[in-house]
């Protein structure tokens, strides 16, 4: 057990006015600023509610270790964030890691807005990564949830991958042990 | 480092009726426990140059001095071993004193302040210590219910040494009439995880006759990091 007085500091929401504050990083998230060397892709999608509607305050960071190398001038390299827009939707331009095919999560996700109190931790994998059997990770999720977890290829170097907070295609959110 | 789970009622409630947004944008299903090395043994890189000259003075962000009380907000961030946090990047941010935030959304029918955007950041140094100057925030309503306030509060955000130590939260004032009645912090079940979300006014930290001081320690999950911090 831990001793009394490094008992864990508790979580609240970021409510709906974190942006401002956040700017820097999202400023420094902005296609037009990052210098990656070498491939990357594109993800994009939307985040829902329980009800299917769109959340639109939401703020989605994304944390890609293995591609930080690969873009050592930017303000934190391997590290995107984004707010989700109007009808929910967000995207991010990220490094691919060499080989892409590792069932090594392309970026992991970490997800912020208002009403949700504790922020949730998750991660997306590319659908056409031929590891993704040996995926140390996937392995872990109960198989008929894995695929709240893929990046669906939809052009070339592009994928989608919604996040659901609710409902049957709830995103898996993970506690890291 | 090593994530024990977390003690129950610690963390808030994620589905909490009385704070209504909670009711359709909570998870409904546990977090799964998995192990994965590098969440826990890895983090973003934070480094000094995205600093900037007044990110950690809140009153020095306009022409002249910001209207209100000027505050000095310093603590610790440690991890559950009580070993501190280093050069670990913080975010704040934080209505004005009329409880009005600098943010489009925000329509309170209280004033902004020309010389008060409530936002900043730092690293935390080698004993995991934080500081900022700023002014004290007020209350404001929100909406959620009839004569729904929330208590005066600063938001962080922290980074801590590794990707799974991130953490976004509230910092409050002691005493704040407003606690038992704003349904974000009764959301936290356990009455001392509420407690530790408030801040102590402390003399020590309280400048001459410039500013009173307050401390707010924070404690990050995790334990046995390695000696160089990682």
């Amino acid at each position: 057990m831990n001793d009394a007085s490094h008992k864990i500091t508790t979580s609240q929401t970021i409510g709906p006015f974190s942006h401002e504050a956040w700017k820097w990083a999202t400023d420094a998230t902005l296609p037009g600023n990052l210098k990656i060397e070498g491939p990357s892709i594109l993800v994009g999608g939307v985040i829902h509610d329980g009800d299917g509607n769109p959340i639109n305050d939401a703020q989605i960071e994304a944390w890609t270790p293995d591609g930080a190398a690969a873009e050592a001038e930017h303000a934190i390299p391997g590290f995107r964030r984004v707010p989700s827009g109007a009808d929910g939707e967000f995207s991010m331009r990220v490094p691919l890691p060499q080989p892409a095919t590792r069932g090594e999560p392309v970026m992991y996700v970490t997800v912020f807005a208002r009403g949700l109190v504790k922020h949730q931790f998750t991660a997306v994998f590319l659908e056409d990564d031929t590891g993704l059997a040996q995926s140390a990770i996937l392995n872990q999720v109960p198989e008929a949830r894995r695929a709240t977890l893929l990046a669906r290829k939809t052009g070339d170097g592009q994928y989608h991958w919604d996040i659901w907070m609710q409902t049957e295609k709830e995103t898996v959110f993970f506690d890291y042990a | 480092m090593k994530f024990d789970t977390v003690e129950p009622g610690t963390w808030p409630e994620l589905i909490h009726p009385p704070y209504k947004s909670t009711v359709k944008r909570g998870p409904l299903q546990p977090n799964l426990r998995i192990e994965a090395p590098v969440p826990v043994s890895q983090n973003i890189a934070a480094t000094p140059r995205i600093l900037l000259p007044h990110d950690t003075d809140l009153t020095a962000h306009g022409e002249s001095e910001p209207l209100g009380e000027k505050i000095v907000v310093t603590g610790r961030v440690l991890d559950e071993d009580g070993k501190p946090v280093r050069n670990s990047l913080v975010e704040v941010w934080q209505c004005n004193s009329a409880g009005r935030y600098w943010h489009s959304r925000d329509q309170h029918a209280a004033p902004l302040d020309p010389n008060f955007y409530g936002l900043g950041k730092m690293l935390t140094d080698d004993d995991g210590r934080y500081r900022f100057v700023t002014i004290k925030p007020g209350p404001y309503p929100w909406g959620n219910h009839d004569k729904a306030w929330r208590p005066a509060h600063i938001h962080f955000s922290l980074f801590g040494n590794v990707y799974a130590q991130r953490l976004v939260t509230q910092m409050y004032f002691p005493s704040d009439p407003l606690f038992d009645y704003d349904p974000i912090f009764q959301s936290i079940p356990d009455e001392a995880a509420r407690q530790r979300l408030v801040s102590r006014f402390s003399l020590e930290q309280t400048v001459g006759a410039e500013m009173l001081g307050y401390e707010f320690d924070i404690v990050l999950r995790g334990r046995n990091a390695t000696p160089m911090g990682l």
